[in-house]
């Protein structure tokens, strides 16, 4: 683990330290109050109100199960991309697309010059770490993964815009930074994507990352893992975030042909089955990476975002996981 | 060189006015136990004639249903074949939508007709050419995975496919399809397939009577592939040419043996193209040898635009039309 960088930064962990990918499902009375605000029953202090109750129940929450870096649960957020092009100049907000079967969301298109206004997502972070002594997370979508989920019509190609959009998210992390955030997470979802374009999303987090103190870590799911590791690794952050379980752990075949040489925030249970991993499964998933990987670079958390799930299933699922990692710590 | 306009396949099912939600609001009802079936059977229906009507109305001469009734490129004809179940999301290809994998538990077979209701539907409602749309074999077969014992590997789940799909192509050439558009991406991301790509699309191409085949590939430069492609039993050729910066010139030096379905305009971004500058594409292309007859379309499917920058997308088709029939004239 990079837990000499960590205690730089005035970070100290247990051994497999617990927590969660970002997202957590948003509680009913939350939902409602979207619902209103949408309908124009309520303003937006009153819906903020209701983010800011459903972000401290996830922070007591998170707590009470012991969990040891947190995350706010991104109460504020609907769609990860769509989030950060309402905050940033440069986008409009295009009509409905299709996600899958009846699924459907409002796709960004990129239509100026990209430019950060102010910070999105800090005053978020200081509410949710101020609930807390425990180090809380801060939470940003990558700029390959944003510029890969918009339609562009104001760059000529799509690393140009992958690049401005770095140099934006940038001032957000240094935002970040400033208020006291120590582990940044960057997410990179679409990275696994198109492999062909692994050196973009390189170049871009370098223009993210490069020279900024803080813990990094990067979020990577669904996809062709194959074609991008180990080259994956040059992704200038301390810390993989990878979907494990969805994938039955095949990704440690990789692990074992080439060596991994970060720490890892391992998946350890599936966010898309309402299924509950139970305390041993979750255990039998972590023996096993800790068969190819040190026991000091691992860290243990859900597969992904937690907010398809219902509050229950998450709480209980996040239960299993600390349970399994405080069971290894001792054994 | 004869130049008419044709949408891809896929037309987005959904808007931003209540009349274009019917579809999305009925499924969400009928899942509450609040409508059946046959309210979200109705409501396929009016956004297929919604669709139809809009392809019309920019211009196009050759139109689709819409593929308005498909969950996705993949499920929608696996769902309906014995042998095969559905199970979870996975992507498809590099874009942000997501299918269903079919799980093939046994040999793969077709009951009964897959597209032609909803062909004959569409034929009936169009007053314009309908063109028929099927995901081929192979790239159903490349997205399928198989239980133990299921069909008895990927060769043999390929020619289950195959055979099920022939019935459907002679199916809709029965039912008056005179284009069928089989669509075929993963062969651009297997050409070591090609082979076994061409002797399923032979299979097919035995069934189609009078209609006319035609392959679409796309998500991928089909340039190195070219003068393969102009070997294979199928009488149109619809191209993506949004992945090569080479095609028009590999088109325009090499001629061109069938009738072409060029995607010019990007079926995935929202930006209009430069309209002279994709009609002097077209020039350049029209100077090829024997080019013949040309449709121009986007280069894949509409879904995965907004719906007002699908309009927009088939409008700019027709626009691009008019400034190339203006030079040639």
């Amino acid at each position: 683990m990079s837990r000499a960088k960590l205690q730089r930064l005035g970070i100290d962990l247990p051994l497999f330290p617990t927590t969660s990918v970002g997202s957590f499902p948003k509680p009913d009375f939350l939902m409602k109050a979207r619902g209103e605000f949408a309908k124009k029953l309520i303003g937006r202090a009153e819906l903020e109100k209701a983010e800011r109750q459903a972000t401290e129940f996830w922070i007591r929450k998170q707590e009470e199960l012991g969990v040891d870096v947190l995350v706010d649960g991104e109460m504020y957020r609907g769609d990860m991309v769509v989030y950060f092009a309402e905050n940033l100049e440069g986008f409009e907000i295009g009509g409905l697309v299709r996600s899958y079967g009846n699924r459907y969301y409002h796709k960004p298109i990129i239509t100026g010059e990209v430019r950060w206004k102010g910070p999105i997502t800090v005053d978020w972070w200081k509410y949710a770490q101020s609930l807390t002594r425990k180090p809380v997370k801060g939470m940003l979508t990558g700029p390959y993964t944003v510029m890969d989920w918009s339609f562009i019509e104001s760059y000529p190609d799509r690393r140009s815009a992958t690049l401005a959009l770095a140099r934006e998210i940038r001032k957000e992390v240094e935002a970040l930074i400033q208020a006291g955030a120590k582990i940044i997470q960057i997410d990179e979802p679409a990275v696994s994507v198109r492999p062909e374009e692994l050196a973009v999303a390189i170049e871009a987090m370098h223009v993210v990352t490069d020279g900024l103190p803080a813990y990094f870590i990067t979020h990577i799911c669904y996809g062709a893992f194959e074609h991008i590791y180990p080259d994956m690794l040059d992704l200038p952050v301390d810390n993989f975030d990878l979907e494990m379980s969805n994938s039955g752990l095949d990704m440690l075949a990789l692990f074992k042909k080439q060596r991994y040489t970060k720490d890892i925030s391992f998946g350890v249970v599936d966010v898309h089955t309402h299924l509950v991993e139970t305390q041993p499964v979750v255990e039998q998933r972590l023996r096993q990476a800790l068969e190819t990987l040190s026991k000091e670079a691992i860290w243990v958390d859900p597969d992904c975002g937690l907010k398809t799930r219902t509050v229950d299933e998450a709480i209980a699922k996040m239960q299993a996981l600390v349970r399994a990692a405080q069971a290894l710590r001792t054994s | 060189m004869e130049l008419l306009l044709a949408n891809h396949s896929s037309y987005p099912r959904i808007g931003d006015d209540a009349d274009q939600q019917l579809l999305r609001r009925t499924i969400t009802q009928r899942d509450k136990g609040e409508k059946n079936d046959a309210d979200v059977r109705a409501a396929e229906e009016h956004l297929t004639e919604l669709a139809l009507a809009e392809q019309s109305a920019a211009g196009l001469q050759v139109v689709t249903d819409g593929l308005i009734r498909w969950y996705d490129p993949i499920s929608h004809l696996a769902r309906k074949l014995a042998g095969v179940r559905i199970n979870g999301l996975l992507r498809f290809f590099d874009t942000n939508c997501y299918f269903r994998q079919p799980v093939v538990h046994a040999k793969p077979q077709r009951g009964g007709a897959l597209l032609v209701e909803e062909f004959t539907f569409a034929k009936a409602k169009s007053s314009r050419p309908v063109k028929a749309v099927m995901t081929g074999p192979y790239t159903l077969a490349r997205h399928t995975v198989e239980e133990k014992g299921g069909a008895g590997g990927f060769a043999k789940v390929l020619e289950a496919y195959t055979a099920a799909l022939a019935e459907e192509v002679a199916a809709l050439a029965a039912a008056g399809a005179g284009l069928i558009q089989v669509e075929e991406p993963s062969l651009l991301k297997q050409p070591e397939d090609f082979p076994v790509g061409e002797q399923h699309l032979a299979a097919l191409a035995a069934r189609k009577g009078s209609a006319q085949l035609a392959l679409a590939v796309y998500f991928g430069d089909p340039a190195p592939l070219y003068d393969k492609l102009q070997t294979l039993p199928v009488d149109l050729l619809v191209l993506d040419f949004t992945y090569s910066p080479s095609l028009v010139e590999t088109v325009a030096t090499r001629g061109t043996a069938k009738t072409l379905g060029l995607g010019l305009l990007d079926g995935r971004n929202t930006r209009l193209e430069d309209a002279s500058g994709v009609a002097r594409q077209l020039e350049k292309i029209a100077k090829a040898r024997n080019p013949g007859r040309a449709y121009l379309n986007p280069s894949c499917g509409l879904e995965y635009l907004p719906r007002d920058r699908a309009q927009l997308k088939l409008r700019h088709l027709a626009a691009i039309q008019r400034i190339f029939l203006g030079r040639a004239a």
